[in-house]
């Protein structure tokens, strides 16, 4: 049976830079196939979609609120050609009611261990409209290595330099963050992967680079030191979310590879500015995250942040806008308050304003952001700093005996297109 | 049994547990206040945040009120239905104590619409019978 599984595309966020990184969801998916279930994987992003092709059963794999009316879209074209429908995924969770209404099926929470009554459902044309698996995790020990076989990697280069890969080493959180949709989907207990199943999947990798998706690695101090010494021998150079705070993991993060961090900054309190600083101390570097247009907010409380963040060498920023996806507490508070303007999910990218703020009209805040990110960049550009953190990876490469040169015959290329070098 | 709330919780605002199924059937939890006098019943509904396993009690808001309703033998057009989001002790002020009033359209079995209007503690305090302290 020929299974298509789809990762719809999305809009980009205007004038960032744009790295497609190989997905994770389908390839954890995949793992947990049926064997005689042969796949083929299309990801909108790098790949061209055609519709007329002779697969059994389509599965749209959604990470994204952005990319869910895409997704809604393909599943209408090919329930059109009468081809049956699953969807599954982060944002099939999140806006799983309305999803219904586009699918055969829709699948919901965690997949491992459930998949062959899915497709024997199908083979006997018994699809249930909903497979919920929201209140049961599988356990934690069943979860293998991804099968990132199904990923045309040659589509994840850029001018030669290949993407990181994406990898897991637990699952659920314990922090309940204003905005964060996550201890929802993976619930609100902190489920660390067994060290030697996180060591398995390791050695099926063959990237240097990695991104570890973890929502925090800082949520059991004693698992984090068992990873990071288990995970120096392997010698590859990561980013993840934060780290715990702690001179003792923080020293065995960076020999395990800690590249950089992906770091909250919601304040310019001196606990930022030490917590950078410790990272920096650690030889890691620190891409700051950083949430603008809460209830906190005023203009110039936004001003000062993006002053304190040039004060304490972030070697990079993201900045993003209060964004409400459902089953968050920032959902709960916006919709109470009624101050949920716009309901285009397409624009619940995290870069446009889609709710009244506090301090500010709406217009005020998209210019703030469109602020914060000229002024940051204002003196070194966003391609400059990106290139400082690269040659830090290479130098770490080059020391370690792991470093690959770019590909050259792949300088023309971005993502599958030609591009100039 | 709230662990993370067990000295936080104005216990003012709630007198039990309440665990329901919430979306997708999900267990869920909140902390409840039911307040009966001889005109209306005043349900306190409290987030939980943390201790919540499931669905936010904003989330579930209209099915919430219908169960209660039910699980408690309330008149539902005698009942007003408060949402109560706990003081979480953050620095961050979108995290401080609030309370909304909740009306419902009722389509002749439950709930529907929900429509939240934010309203002072000391109204709160009216409805339920607590004597403001000097």
């Amino acid at each position: 049976m020929k299974f298509k599984l789809i990762y719809p595309k999305w809009e980009k966020l205007e004038g960032q830079t744009i790295f497609n990184l190989p997905p994770h969801g389908p390839v954890v998916m995949a793992a947990a196939l049926p064997a005689d279930v042969d796949i083929e994987f299309v990801d909108e992003n790098v790949d061209i979609l055609t519709f007329d092709d002779d697969a059994d059963f389509i599965g749209i794999s959604m990470m994204l609120t952005g990319q869910i009316k895409r997704g809604w879209q393909i599943a209408t074209e090919y329930r059109k050609r009468e081809k049956k429908v699953i969807f599954g995924g982060i944002s099939t969770m999140l806006h799983a009611e309305e999803t219904m209404e586009y699918a055969d099926s829709i699948f919901l929470g965690e997949v491992e261990g459930r998949l062959d009554k899915v497709f024997e459902d199908f083979k006997n044309n018994k699809l249930q409209k909903v497979y919920n698996y929201l209140a049961s995790h599988p356990d934690i020990n069943s979860i293998g290595p991804a099968r990132r076989s199904i990923l045309n990697k040659e589509k994840y280069y850029h001018k030669g330099v290949r993407m990181v890969d994406l990898f897991h080493a637990s699952r659920g959180c314990k922090y309940n963050c204003y905005p964060c949709a996550v201890a929802y989907l993976g619930g609100k207990c902190f489920r660390p992967r067994p060290i030697d199943r996180v060591v398995e999947e390791l050695a099926t990798i063959d990237n240097n680079r990695l991104f570890i998706v973890d929502n925090s690695l800082a949520q059991d101090k004693q698992w984090e030191l068992d990873l990071f010494r288990e995970m120096i021998p392997f010698k590859k150079n990561w980013c993840s979310h934060p780290i715990e705070d702690d001179d003792e993991v923080l020293d065995l993060a960076a020999q395990a590879g800690a590249w950089f961090v992906y770091q909250a900054v919601f304040d310019t309190s001196d606990y930022i500015r030490d917590r950078v600083k410790r990272y920096h101390d650690h030889g890691i570097a620190v891409e700051g995250t950083i949430l603008l247009g809460t209830d906190d907010h005023t203009e110039d409380d936004i001003k000062r942040l993006i002053d304190f963040l040039l004060e304490i060498n972030l070697d990079l920023a993201e900045f993003t806008v209060l964004t409400p996806f459902p089953h968050t507490k920032a959902y709960d508070d916006l919709l109470r308050q009624n101050r949920i303007i716009d309901k285009d999910w397409n624009n619940f990218n995290a870069g446009k304003v889609v709710i009244q703020p506090k301090h500010m009209t709406p217009e005020r805040l998209q210019e703030l952001y469109h602020y914060a990110w000229d002024t940051f960049y204002k003196d070194e550009t966003q391609s400059e700093k990106m290139f400082k953190l690269f040659r830090t990876v290479i130098m770490k490469e080059i020391a370690n005996g792991t470093y690959k040169p770019i590909r050259e015959e792949m300088a023309n290329n971005s993502f599958g297109k030609q591009v100039r070098r | 049994m709230i662990k993370h709330f067990n000295k936080d919780l104005n216990s003012d605002y709630f007198n039990e547990i309440y665990d329901f199924k919430g979306q997708w059937d999900v267990p869920s939890r909140c902390a409840l206040k039911i307040v009966r006098n001889n005109t209306q019943t005043v349900v306190i509904a409290t987030e939980l945040y943390a201790e919540n396993p499931g669905t936010s009690v904003t989330n579930f808001c209209a099915p919430l009120a219908t169960l209660i309703c039910n699980d408690f033998n309330i008149d539902h057009e005698k009942m007003v239905f408060i949402v109560h989001t706990p003081d979480t002790k953050s620095k961050l002020s979108f995290m401080n104590e609030n309370f909304f009033h909740v009306e419902f359209t009722w389509d002749g079995a439950k709930f529907m619409d929900p429509k939240w209007a934010q309203i002072d503690r000391s109204k709160v305090d009216e409805l339920i019978g607590i004597t403001q302290k000097q």
